[in-house]
C-alpha cells in the first residue's frame, strides 16, 4: 500500500514534471516560420506589399469599402516585425540598417505606428467612410511604411515594375 | 511768399515723398507672401534641403555628417541665425554660395553642397529660395569643424578638379514652366536627382554621359537605381507611375520609399511630395526622353 502510494506519486510527478518542461519548450520554439529570421521577414514584407497594392488599386477602382481585410492583414503583420528582427540578424540578402538595433525603442515604435495606422483604415472601411479611407490611403505612404523604410532599410537597388504577387 | 513759408512747403514735400516711399522700402525688405511660397516650393523641390538637417533635429541647423575621400564635413547651419547661420549674409552672398560654392570670405564650400549643379537655377527662383531660408526660425549651432586628410585638398586639389572634372550646370534666363524643359530643369538643377543616380568617374565627378544610370556606390552605401528608360535594367514605370511615386511614396508594385529616397520625397518643411502634379509628370515625361543606358545596378 506504501508502495504502491509511492509509485503513484513518483508517476504524477514525473507528468507534472514533464508537462512543465513541455509547456516550457513549446513556449520557446517558433510556432511559424522557417527559423531564418531574413527570410521569414522578407515573406512577411512582400505580402505587406501586396496588401498595400491590393489597397491602392481597390482605392483607385472606387470600392473603399473593401479595404478592411487588407488593412486588417497590415495590422496583424506588424505586430509581428520586431519578434522577426532578432538582434543582430543581419546577412548579405537582408537591408535592414544596424541602426534598427541601436534605437530599438524607435524601430518598435515605428512598427506599433504601423499597427495603428492600419487598424485605424481597418476601422474606417468597416464604417463605410470612404472620404476618410481616401485620405488615409494618400499619406499611407509616407507616413506608415516610409516613416520605418526611411530610416531602418537600405533602399532595393533596382525599382520593380507591377506584378501580381501572394 | 516768405522764407518760412517756402522752408515748411519744401518739409511738407518731403515729408509727403517719405511717406509715399515707405511702403516701397518696406517691400524691398519683406518678401511678399508669394515670394516665400514660391522659395519653399523650390525648397521642397530640393528635397527640403534635407542635407543641412540631422533627422528628427532642428530644420536647417546644419551639422549633419558627411564622410568622403578627403576627409569629414559637416553641413552648414543655413537657419538665419546671425552668429552660426546664415542670417549676418546678404542675399548676394547666400547666392554665390549657393551657386558657385564661395563663402563671404571667399573659401570654398567642400562640393557635397552641389554647387555645380544648383548653378542652373534660375535667379528668381534662388532669390524666393533665400527669401524662404530667411522665414524659417533661427537655429544657434555652431557647426563643427571640418577634418580634410588630403594634404592640399582646398588650394590645389579642389580648383584644379572643379575646373577640369566636374559638369556645371549653366543658368537659363528664366526657369521653364511647363513639359519636358520644366521636368528637365527640376531634374537637372533643383532636385539633384545626378547626385546620387548618376555613376561618378575615377575622379569622383559624375558622369553626365551615363546621366542617371544609376550608382553601384552610393551614399550610405546604398545602391542606387538606373532610372534611364532602359528596358531592362532602367526604370519601366510608367509616367503617372513615376508621378505618383514621388508624391507618395509608392511603387507600383506594393514597396514604399525608404532611405535617402524616402528622406527627399518627404523633406523636411517641404519635399519633393509637395510638388504639384504638373511639375512631377513633367519630371516623369522628362526621365522618359534621356538616354537609355544599360548599366544593372545590384545581383
Amino acid at each position: 500500500m506504501k508502495l504502491r502510494t509511492v509509485r503513484a506519486a513518483v508517476i504524477l510527478g514525473s507528468l507534472v514534471a514533464l508537462a512543465v518542461v513541455g509547456c516550457a519548450t513549446a513556449s520557446k520554439s517558433p510556432t511559424i516560420g522557417t527559423g531564418d529570421p531574413v527570410a521569414d521577414r522578407q515573406r512577411l514584407m512582400k505580402n505587406v506589399g501586396a496588401n498595400w497594392a491590393d489597397i491602392q488599386n481597390k482605392v483607385k477602382a472606387g470600392a473603399q469599402d473593401t479595404v478592411a481585410v487588407n488593412a486588417e492583414a497590415l495590422s496583424l503583420h506588424a505586430q509581428r516585425i520586431p519578434s522577426l528582427f532578432p538582434e543582430g540578424s543581419l546577412t548579405d540578402k537582408s537591408k535592414a540598417k544596424p541602426d534598427i538595433w541601436q534605437k530599438w525603442p524607435e524601430f518598435q515604435a515605428a512598427a506599433k505606428n504601423l499597427e495603428n495606422r492600419a487598424a485605424t483604415l481597418r476601422d474606417q472601411a468597416t464604417a463605410k467612410d470612404g472620404a476618410a479611407v481616401t485620405a488615409t490611403v494618400g499619406t499611407f505612404g509616407r507616413d506608415a511604411c516610409g516613416a520605418c523604410h526611411t530610416p531602418f532599410r537600405v533602399p532595393p537597388p533596382q525599382q520593380q515594375p507591377a506584378q501580381p504577387r501572394s | 511768399m516768405g522764407v518760412l513759408a517756402r522752408r515748411a512747403r519744401h518739409l511738407a514735400v518731403l515729408l509727403l515723398v517719405s511717406l509715399v516711399s515707405l511702403p516701397a522700402l518696406a517691400s524691398a525688405q519683406a518678401p511678399s507672401a508669394a515670394e516665400l511660397a514660391r522659395g519653399k516650393y523650390i525648397f521642397g523641390a530640393t528635397g527640403g534641403c534635407g542635407c543641412h538637417t540631422v533627422p528628427k533635429q532642428p530644420v536647417n541647423a546644419g551639422g549633419r555628417r558627411y564622410d568622403g575621400p578627403y576627409g569629414t564635413v559637416y553641413s552648414s547651419n543655413i537657419t538665419p541665425d546671425r552668429e552660426t547661420g546664415i542670417g549676418g549674409w546678404t542675399d548676394e552672398q547666400i547666392i554665390t554660395a549657393t551657386r558657385l560654392g564661395r563663402r563671404p570670405n571667399g573659401e570654398r564650400l567642400i562640393p557635397v553642397h552641389p554647387y555645380t549643379v544648383f548653378n542652373g537655377m534660375s535667379a528668381d527662383d534662388l532669390k524666393a529660395l533665400v527669401a524662404f531660408l530667411r522665414s524659417v526660425p533661427p537655429v544657434k549651432q555652431a557647426k563643427q569643424p571640418k577634418k580634410i586628410s588630403v594634404p592640399m585638398f582646398e588650394s590645389v586639389f579642389l580648383p584644379a578638379w572643379l575646373a577640369a572634372f566636374a559638369p556645371r550646370e549653366s543658368p537659363p534666363t528664366s526657369a521653364p514652366t511647363s513639359g519636358v524643359a520644366r521636368g528637365e530643369y527640376l531634374v537637372r538643377a533643383v532636385a539633384h536627382c545626378g547626385e546620387c543616380h548618376t555613376p561618378r568617374t575615377m575622379t569622383m565627378a559624375t558622369d553626365n554621359t551615363r546621366f542617371l544610370a544609376g550608382n553601384p556606390k552610393g551614399p550610405e552605401e546604398s545602391e542606387v537605381p538606373n532610372i534611364t528608360p532602359d528596358k531592362t535594367t532602367g526604370l519601366q514605370w510608367s509616367e503617372e507611375e513615376i508621378a505618383d511615386y514621388l508624391g507618395s511614396g509608392n511603387k507600383p508594385d506594393g514597396d514604399v520609399a525608404g532611405g535617402l529616397m524616402g528622406e527627399v520625397i518627404e523633406g523636411t518643411l517641404a519635399g519633393y511630395k509637395d510638388l504639384t502634379k504638373a511639375d512631377r509628370l513633367a519630371i516623369a515625361q522628362y526621365l522618359k526622353t534621356i538616354l537609355p543606358i544599360k548599366n544593372k545596378i545590384g545581383k
